[in-house]
């Protein structure tokens, strides 16, 4: 009974993984058509967030309880996210005004599809440690098709970051506040 | 404590692996790949320099053949259609593609590409077209710049209404030596300023003076409850 239930689990959990890693590899392409980007990264974050169907908001760390906690816990990890940049010289990358309400679509749906959705589902599998390492490796890969392998490091630091505040905190307000953020000024 | 030690870990390391590159990791908008500058602004980190381009063109029943040069970096594109160049006399048309060793900044106007040189062994007689990629160091360049010289005068040439994110797609009747950028007397349409500029270091200390103000009462408060909570289970 009991392994019946961990093969579910480990089903639904690799479902999951390949169904996001899709989403997120498929973006990458149309995103780079002219006139496609802001589409694309729409209907990307919307894809995304698609995972998260049948999925109790408390499953996913989404709970309203401590709220203000939560969205403080958001405004420190954007200040994490984004002192390195801040740090160098004051100056940081502007993000054309197209693209800035489609970053916020797409922080929202990865931050619901790797450290909500993935993240329960590995933990229903393997516990914590798996769902921290498993969601940051799933998170990295995702975006080897979009970013150079010199970022991947860094993608992976930052992954690993907010996984661990998903477990520490069992919040997903603070991940998706904090990524809102850093995506709107890095 | 445990997990506190283990957040402040993952932040630090989080911290110093961003240090090693430049910053700016989109997700999955970002450039394909880090801007090759001839003067690397302060916060690009590691920089290779920009690479230059070389194509000979066929000619084929007395027109130059379709064909397209770029520098190896992909930077700068620029395709010809057929019959592109006035080939009297030539069996061939070399095209070179090289980036200016300097960056000119001319008055009123602000690049944000290196300065690349196009030359060709016949003159160019049809509308090419020419993809400039951009880096996001920099604001969104409101046009494509074409001078006959280094030091000017430099003519806005237009662009296409759409491209690739940081990439400005432009055509040209004359080659010569282009840029992109703006003009300074206002910034460059399109960009969040909020996110450039020396905001980004006062929008930090906000947050953490935000975090600092907020968080002290709420911890109070919530060790307050706490303690009002233990003290009525044992009055309990």
């Amino acid at each position: 009974m009991i392994s019946t239930a961990k093969s579910r689990s480990l089903v639904r959990a690799a479902i999951v993984g390949s169904y996001v890693l899709l989403a997120e590899w498929a973006r990458g392409p149309l995103v780079q058509q002219p006139g496609l980007a802001p589409a694309a990264l729409l209907l990307g974050g919307a894809a995304l967030a698609a995972v998260a169907v049948g999925w109790r908001a408390e499953q996913l760390g989404l709970g309203a309880s401590r709220f203000g906690l939560r969205v403080l816990g958001g405004l420190a990890l954007g200040a994490v996210l984004l002192v390195p940049a801040a740090a160098r010289s004051g100056a940081a990358p502007i993000l054309p005004a197209g693209l800035a309400f489609a970053a916020v679509a797409v922080s929202i749906g990865e931050e619901i599809a790797f450290r909500g959705v993935l993240y329960a589902a590995l933990e229903q599998v393997g516990g914590a440690p798996l769902a921290i390492l498993g969601s940051t490796l799933l998170w990295t890969l995702a975006h080897v098709l979009s970013h150079p392998p010199a970022f991947l490091g860094v993608v992976a630091a930052a992954g690993l970051l907010l996984a661990l505040w998903r477990w520490a905190c069992k919040d997903l307000v603070g991940p998706i506040l904090g990524h809102v953020i850093a995506d709107l000024a890095l | 404590m445990k997990r506190i030690a283990l957040l402040a870990a993952a932040a630090i390391a989080y911290v110093l692996s961003a240090w090693m590159v430049a910053p700016g990791f989109y997700d999955g908008f970002g450039p394909p790949q880090p801007y090759n500058w001839t003067c690397p602004p302060p916060q690009a980190g590691a920089n290779i320099k920009p690479s230059s381009g070389h194509l000979d063109i066929k000619v084929i029943n007395g027109k130059s053949d379709v064909e397209s040069a770029f520098t190896e970096d992909g930077q700068l594109v620029i395709g010809f259609l057929p019959g592109a160049f006035d080939v009297t006399g030539k069996t061939s048309v070399a095209v070179d593609i090289t980036p200016l060793p300097t960056c000119p900044q001319p008055t009123g106007l602000r690049f944000v590409t290196n300065v690349y040189q196009i030359a060709a062994t016949a003159p160019l007689i049809l509308q090419s077209s020419m993809t400039m990629r951009y880096s996001n160091l920099e604001p969104q360049p409101d046009d494509v710049y074409r001078a006959d010289d280094p030091d000017g005068p430099w003519t806005a040439i237009g662009h296409a209404s759409s491209a690739p994110p940081f990439a400005i797609i432009t055509s040209t009747t004359k080659l010569g030596y282009f840029a992109a950028g703006y003009k300074e007397s206002h910034p460059a349409s399109g960009a969040v300023v909020v996110g450039g500029g020396q905001v980004l270091p006062i929008i930090v200390a906000v947050l953490i003076v935000v975090v600092v103000l907020a968080g002290l009462p709420l911890a109070v408060l919530r060790r307050r409850r706490a303690s009002g909570g233990a003290e009525d289970e044992e009055g309990g």
